[in-house]
């Protein structure tokens, strides 16, 4: 049983770190949960039975870190827009194609007011 | 029976031909499109809706573009750089020419519409990576709007006097094809958004596509109760999961 919930929690906090640094990484809170439930399992059947292994604060240290950059990416990366040059040149170019087509149209006098 | 009908053909006629009051000719509203995955929103894109004078010698049009951009995180994984523009008249927006520009991942389409208003004709150039531009000719329906001018026209519906409950119908031309949409008046909500607390009139809209809009009462669009009417959030489900659109920055309003 102890076993099962060390290995859960490795999977969970590997994951956790793994989406952490993926654009993704506001997912990585689930595995994070995830894995700090399993290990807090894994530690008290281990404490329970006499000896804690050393992967389970190896499970908590990742979890930590992958919640550690979640957090950071979360507060402190402002998303932007970039390499837009080739839709901005597109932009122009449809309007100046449009344009010359507008003028073979019959239009009324349309006129802003 | 036949002066009822005749009465919502009427209605409908209004809606389509409304006078614009609300949209001005150098506006910029710009948009944070998030997509929902495993219950958490994650900003994916930027949609800004423009718009400016399009002037050639006999008339000054109206220039309506929507670009739609993702956010440089995503662009390694999968990169949008769309398109849509449309030419209307300023005064109804009745589109003569509309654009469309796909650019999402390695899947590049582009389509033209040219408008003729008088016969009812739409002429269409339709162009795809490696493959030959397909041209068509298309009769449709008087009213018949592309997307981008479809979008605008909601702005031009008095909701100040409608019941709670109204439904409004309205032809869209995507892909070739004609395909009814259908905006819900629910009434007014006050919401908070990026630009201030917001009165807004709250709309359902749906569509006969099932692979444009899923569901009939599932995608909201809140527009300002003011004279501008601008959209200031939108939930969306569509086949592939569920998004929402918030509204980011405003400049150039009309009133």
């Amino acid at each position: 049983m102890k076993q099962v919930f060390i290995t859960l929690g490795l999977i969970s906090a590997i994951l956790a770190t793994i989406l952490s640094v993926l654009p993704l990484s506001n997912l990585a809170i689930f595995p994070a949960i995830a894995a700090l439930i399993f290990g807090l399992i894994a530690f008290y059947l281990s404490k329970k039975a006499g000896y804690v292994k050393k992967i389970i604060q190896f499970t908590f240290l990742l979890t930590i870190v992958a919640l550690s950059i979640t957090i950071y990416k979360a507060v402190f990366t402002t998303v932007e827009v970039t390499n837009t040059e080739d839709l901005i040149i597109k932009e122009e170019e449809s309007k100046q194609e449009a344009l010359e087509e507008l003028e073979g149209l019959d239009l009324e006098d349309i006129n802003i007011e | 029976m036949m002066r009822t009908l005749f009465f919502l053909a009427f209605l409908v006629t209004i809606s389509i031909n409304a006078q614009n009051n609300a949209i001005g000719h150098a506006e910029k509203l710009v948009f944070t499109a998030s997509y929902n995955m495993s219950g958490v929103l994650n900003n994916i894109a930027e949609v800004t809706m423009e718009t400016s004078e399009a002037k050639t010698s006999k008339a000054t049009l109206l220039r309506l573009k929507c670009t739609a951009a993702t956010y440089s995180k995503w662009d390694s994984f999968f990169k949008i750089r769309d398109l849509y523009e449309s030419y209307v008249n300023p005064s109804n927006l009745t589109p003569y020419l509309h654009n469309r520009d796909v650019n999402e991942g390695s899947y590049n389409k582009a389509m033209k519409y040219t408008f003729d208003t008088k016969t009812n004709k739409v002429k269409s150039v339709q162009s795809k990576k490696n493959k030959p531009d397909e041209n068509r000719n298309l009769t449709i329906h008087g009213g018949t709007k592309d997307i981008v001018s479809t979008i605008y026209s909601l702005r031009l519906i008095d909701f100040k006097n409608m019941a709670v409950g109204t439904k409004k119908t309205f032809t869209i031309l995507f892909d070739w094809e004609e395909m009814k949409g259908q905006v819900t008046y629910l009434g007014k909500e006050t919401i908070n958004t990026a630009i201030g607390k917001k009165e807004c009139y709250k709309l359902a809209i749906g569509s006969n596509q099932p692979d444009v809009l899923k569901g009939t009462n599932s995608n909201f669009l809140w527009l300002t109760a003011d004279g501008n009417k601008i959209p200031v959030y939108g939930k969306f489900k569509i086949p592939v999961g569920n998004g929402e659109l918030k509204i980011k920055s405003v400049a150039g309003l009309k009133n």
